[in-house]
Parts: C-alpha cells; structure tokens; sequence
C-alpha cells in the first residue's frame, strides 16, 4: 500500500500525543471529554462493523454495553472479582447475548434484527428498572469501588485519578480499534463487505453469510460489553440510564456522520462528536433535535457520510482520463 | 377475585388493545406498501394527543370537534411527510428509511420535550368523570368513546382496502410491487395514500386516548415498540394480524396486569415476539417467510 508506513508513523504519533494529554493539562474536563471520547469511538467502532461493513442495522450496542457494565459492577462488588474479569466477563456475556438475538432475528431477515435489536435494547432498560432483586432498579449500584488493578510484573494500579481513567480506557480503545482494524483490512472484512453489497453473490462464492454476521455481532458485542464494564467504575455508578437511547442516537450519528464502512472517518467523526457538541454548551433536548435534522440531511443528502464522499473523490481522481492507476 | 374484576380487566384490554391496533394497523400498511419501517409512527400519536389537548383546554374545543380536527391535520401531516421525506426514498433503502424516520422522530419528540416539557397533562372533558355502571362493571365513558372511535377506524380501513378501487391498488402494491406496475398502478399516488391513511389513524388514536391516560412528548417512544412487537407477532406487512395481534396484546396485557408485577406487562410484548421469532418467523397469521 502506497504511504502505509507514513499512516503508521502518523498513528503512531497521533496514539502518543493522545497518552501526553494527561502530562502536559490536568484539566478534568478535558480529560472527562478524552474518556467520553474513548468510549462512544469504541462504541461506534463496533456499530461500524455491525453495520458499516456487514449492513445489519443494529440498536443493540446499547444494551451490550449496559450489560458489561453491569455484569462487571456486580461481580466487582459482590463476588470480589477484580476489574479485568469482572468486565472480561461482562464483555463475554454480551457477545453470547448477542449471538442469540443475531441467530434468532437473522433467520427471518435484516429487517427482523433491526426490529429485535431495538426491542433487545428496550426490554435491558425494563429489565434493570424492574429486576429490582439484582439491578436494585431504578437506583442503580452506587458508590462503586476504586479499582486496583494487577499489571504484569507484581505492579498495582490504583486508578485513583481522572488520568488513571484516562489511560484505562484510551488503552483499551486502540486495543478495541486495533482488533476492529484487523479484522476489516483482513479476509474476513472483506467478506463481510461482500454481504453488505450483495449477498446472494456472496453466497455464490461460498461466502456463508450468517457466520460473518454473527461473527460481527459478537465481535461488537465484546467490545461494547468490556468498555462499558470499564466505563461504569468511572462513572462509579450504574444505573438504569446506561441503557438510555441517547447512546444509540449518539453512535448511530457518529457512524452515519462518519460514513458506513470508513474506519477513519468513524474514528474521526466520534472524535469530533464526543468534544464538539460539549464546547457548544447545547442543552441535551437541542442537542438531539440537532442530531435528529442532521439525520434525516444526512439520509437525502449524503448517505455515504464524511467516508463515503472522499472515497468517491478518490475515485472520481483514478478514474480522470491520464491518471496513474494506483 | 369475582367475574365482575375479570370483565373489567378484559374491558379495559379491549378497549387499549383496539387504540394499540390503530397504531400498529398503521404501522402494518405503510411497511405493506412502502417496505418502509416508520419509527417517527408513536410521535404522531404523541402529536395527536398533544393537538387535542390543545384544542380542547387552550381552543376550548369539545371532544368529538378535537377528534376530528386532529385526524384531520395528522392526515394532512402524512401527505407532507410522504411528500418531503419518504417520497425520495425507493427500494433497497430499508435501513435509510429507518435512519430518516429515526431522526424525524428525535427531531418531533425532543422539539417537543424542549417546547412543552416533559411534565404529564391531563386533557379534560365534559364527560371525563362520568362512568357507564352495568352490574359491578364500571367503565368511563371516555374509554367507551376512544373503542367506539378505534371500532369505527377499523370499519372505516376494511371499507377503504377492501370496497374501493385505490384499496385494491394498495392491496395490490403490497402483494407484489412489480405486478402492480405492471398492471398500471401509479405507486406514488398508492403510497402517499398510505402514509396518509397511517399517520391519520396515529393522531386520531392518540387524540382518541388523550382523555384516558395522561399527554407528554414521551408518550410515544414507548408506544411504538410495543407497535413493533405487535407488527412481528401479526406478521410483517400483515394488517388484520397486526389488528388481531394488536386486541389480543391489549387483553393479555390489562390481564396480566391485575396478577403480576407492572413489569411483566411491559416486557410482555417483547416476550411474545422473540418468542414468535423463534417459533414461527413468519408471524402468527403470515402465509411464508417473506425474505
């Protein structure tokens, strides 16, 4: 690929400037954007994969990710877990959750999950309202604990401070990142494009397509499920609003916004979304009247988004008359 | 626990089940005809409520005025909905329609939020506490108006899709888009048709209910999943399913609801279509697996 080594040089350098944050400001609140930041781009990443790369529709993000946070605030507080399972475990729980909504609604059709995963979505926040024996309801889990986590080589990690939070969840975003980067530059990306574009022609090619749709559904799933497991001890609560639709539309906009199958542009546009909408002062009701005209522009006008309009002028250019080929 | 509790319940689930079927009725065609999933459906109940609140405490309106004022503006509303938005979608853009539904339905319920607040109101009327007693049943007169209502929409719908020429048209282009063109149906003409009949029965359920149950820029979020839910259980596209499924939901719910927890009788819904999904894909009352 032509300038790969300059892109990682520039990711490289872009990761490295976003860990100095913490060294050079000790502003909370930017440090509270970062974790916000760090959090919907994971989020968006995985609804990318779900339905930028393999066309499926999704509003279950938000239930995986209230889920991880729940499983791992549970086993944290009540069975002394410590925060790499208890969030591992949150993250697992949701990909099997996941795959059981993908294998029951994907049988009928696309349109099927979508309708599903939004029931899914709704049916987490009645149950954590209403289960109030496990979820305590409408109060939530309070007054989580300060982890300590237990690094390779005997060391101890309180996460006492904002940048202790910081670093956690900006580790775990490029890690989440890297693996969603992995997967759609590979064999198994490419397959899943096959789906979204045509999926009888994929079929043809001996592509089976339930296999990659549940392999992204579970994948997204994990994801979702582990940074919200991460997400809730930073918050040090969890409550019945982590399954708000809020974070769907949020995510939903930071896709749309950031084109359907782009990895950057999503990447770039959660960045934007998660700091902008925040400096502006808007009030959360004007904020998703907002979101909700720039959905529907976006639908008439613009449905590639930011991604899908520079990949068309990069291929306008190729195909000007005496371009070299790449 | 005598049969007297049991009517009640079983009344109070008709008469929800029915406004439910309105909605879901709605839902049911335009899917039919458009193959478009409409999300911003519950806020034109919303919309309807709010409207007739308006009319009848700020305009001094009666009830039945109110009623058909509204019915008439959300039929209005669905042609420009059809006109600015929905018309320029085509095929193959099921996903588009529920992004561009989805942002309408931000746009109408967080305007609303942010204009009206979200503070429950209670539309009242000549009759709201009057109460119709036959033996230990009592029913208020407003529930008894809001069936009546929803039984007249119903009548008024088979009377559209199955005795008139433009019926059969949408019937038709619900069955099989292509064979419809074919035979010299204009799909623009049916579908705007559609949306319009849609939205009208939205308001006109939402105006039907103000009186029953309070009116806030909520109310509709909620109401459209269950919509959802009752569409999958009926079948997709399938609108005496969703009319059927839609009175059995409210029957089973308002039962439900004097046993268990308020709980189960929300997630019923939710309950009864995964279930469905996994039994019987295709819906209770669907001929085959529509792909």
């Amino acid at each position: 690929m032509r300038g790969g080594w300059l892109r990682a040089f520039l990711v490289v350098l872009g990761v490295a400037a976003l860990f100095a944050i913490p060294r050079v400001t000790g502003n909370e609140y930017v440090l509270a954007l970062g974790v916000s930041f760090a959090t919907f781009s994971v989020l968006s990443g995985g609804l990318n994969l779900v339905y930028g790369y393999t066309g499926l529709l999704s509003f279950a993000q938000v239930g995986f990710f209230g889920i991880g946070g729940y499983t791992a605030a549970l086993l944290v507080t009540e069975q002394d877990w410590s925060l790499w399972a208890g969030a591992a475990a949150g993250g697992v729980l949701a990909a099997l959750v996941g795959l059981v909504i993908g294998y029951s609604s994907l049988r009928l059709s696309r349109h099927a999950f979508a309708i599903v995963s939004l029931s899914f979505a709704l049916l987490c926040l009645i149950v954590a309202l209403e289960w109030v024996s496990l979820t305590r309801g409408a109060m939530g889990i309070p007054g989580l604990p300060v982890p300590t986590l237990s690094l390779p080589g005997g060391l101890r990690w309180r996460l006492g401070r904002p940048a202790d939070f910081y670093y956690l969840l900006l580790g775990f975003a490029v890690v989440a990142h890297a693996v969603i980067y992995l997967v759609v530059t590979s064999r198994l990306g490419r397959a899943m494009r096959a789906i979204k574009l045509n999926e009888p022609l994929a079929q043809s090619q001996g592509v089976n397509p339930l296999s990659y749709k549940l392999l992204a559904i579970a994948l997204s799933a994990l994801l979702a499920g582990i940074v919200g497991g991460l997400f809730v001890f930073y918050l040090t609560i969890v409550d019945p609003s982590i399954f708000d639709f809020y974070y769907t539309e949020t995510m939903l906009i930071m896709v749309i916004i950031g084109g359907p199958g782009s990895f950057w542009g999503v990447l770039g546009s959660s960045a934007v979304l998660s700091a902008l909408p925040d400096l502006l002062r808007f009030t959360t009701d004007l904020r998703m009247v907002l979101y909700g005209a720039v959905l529907i522009a976006a639908m008439l006008l613009f449905p590639g988004g930011v991604g899908g309009w520079l990949q068309r002028r990069r291929l306008a250019r190729w195909r000007r008359p005496g371009a070299v080929a790449p | 626990m005598d049969l007297s509790f049991y009517i009640q319940l079983l009344l109070n689930g008709v008469v929800i089940g029915v406004i439910y079927a309105l909605v879901a009725m709605g839902l049911s065609l335009i899917f039919g005809v458009l193959e478009i999933v409409n999300f911003a459906h519950g806020e034109f109940y919303m919309l309807g409520a709010m409207l007739a609140y308006f009319l009848s405490m700020n305009v001094g309106l009666g009830y039945w005025p109110a009623v058909l004022v509204v019915t008439a503006v959300a039929v209005a509303l669905g042609y420009v909905l059809y006109e600015a938005l929905l018309g320029s979608l085509r095929g193959q853009s099921f996903e588009r329609s529920i992004l561009l539904t989805l942002g309408l339905s931000m746009v109408l319920q967080n305007g609303a939020v942010f204009l009206f607040t979200t503070t429950p109101r209670m539309m009242q009327t000549r009759y709201s506490y009057s109460n119709v007693i036959v033996g230990d049943v009592r029913v208020s007169v407003m529930r008894l108006f809001a069936l009546g209502l929803g039984l007249l929409a119903f009548a008024a719908l088979y009377l559209i899709l199955y005795r008139t020429r433009v019926g059969r048209a949408m019937r038709g282009v619900a069955q099989n888009r292509e064979a419809a063109l074919m035979v010299g149906i204009d799909p623009r003409a049916v579908s705007r048709l559609a949306v319009a009949i849609g939205i009208g029965l939205s308001g006109l359920a939402g105006a039907a209910l103000a009186p029953v149950y309070a009116v806030h820029p909520l109310m509709g979020f909620s109401f459209v999943f269950k919509a959802f839910a009752i569409i999958i259980i009926g079948g997709l596209g399938n609108i005496s399913g969703a009319a059927i499924a839609a009175v059995a939901l409210g029957i089973l719910e308002s039962v439900a609801g004097g046993f268990l927890p308020l709980v189960m009788a929300d997630a019923l819904a939710f309950i009864a279509m995964i279930a469905i999904l996994l039994l019987r894909p295709q819906g209770l009352f669907g001929r085959g697996v529509r792909v």
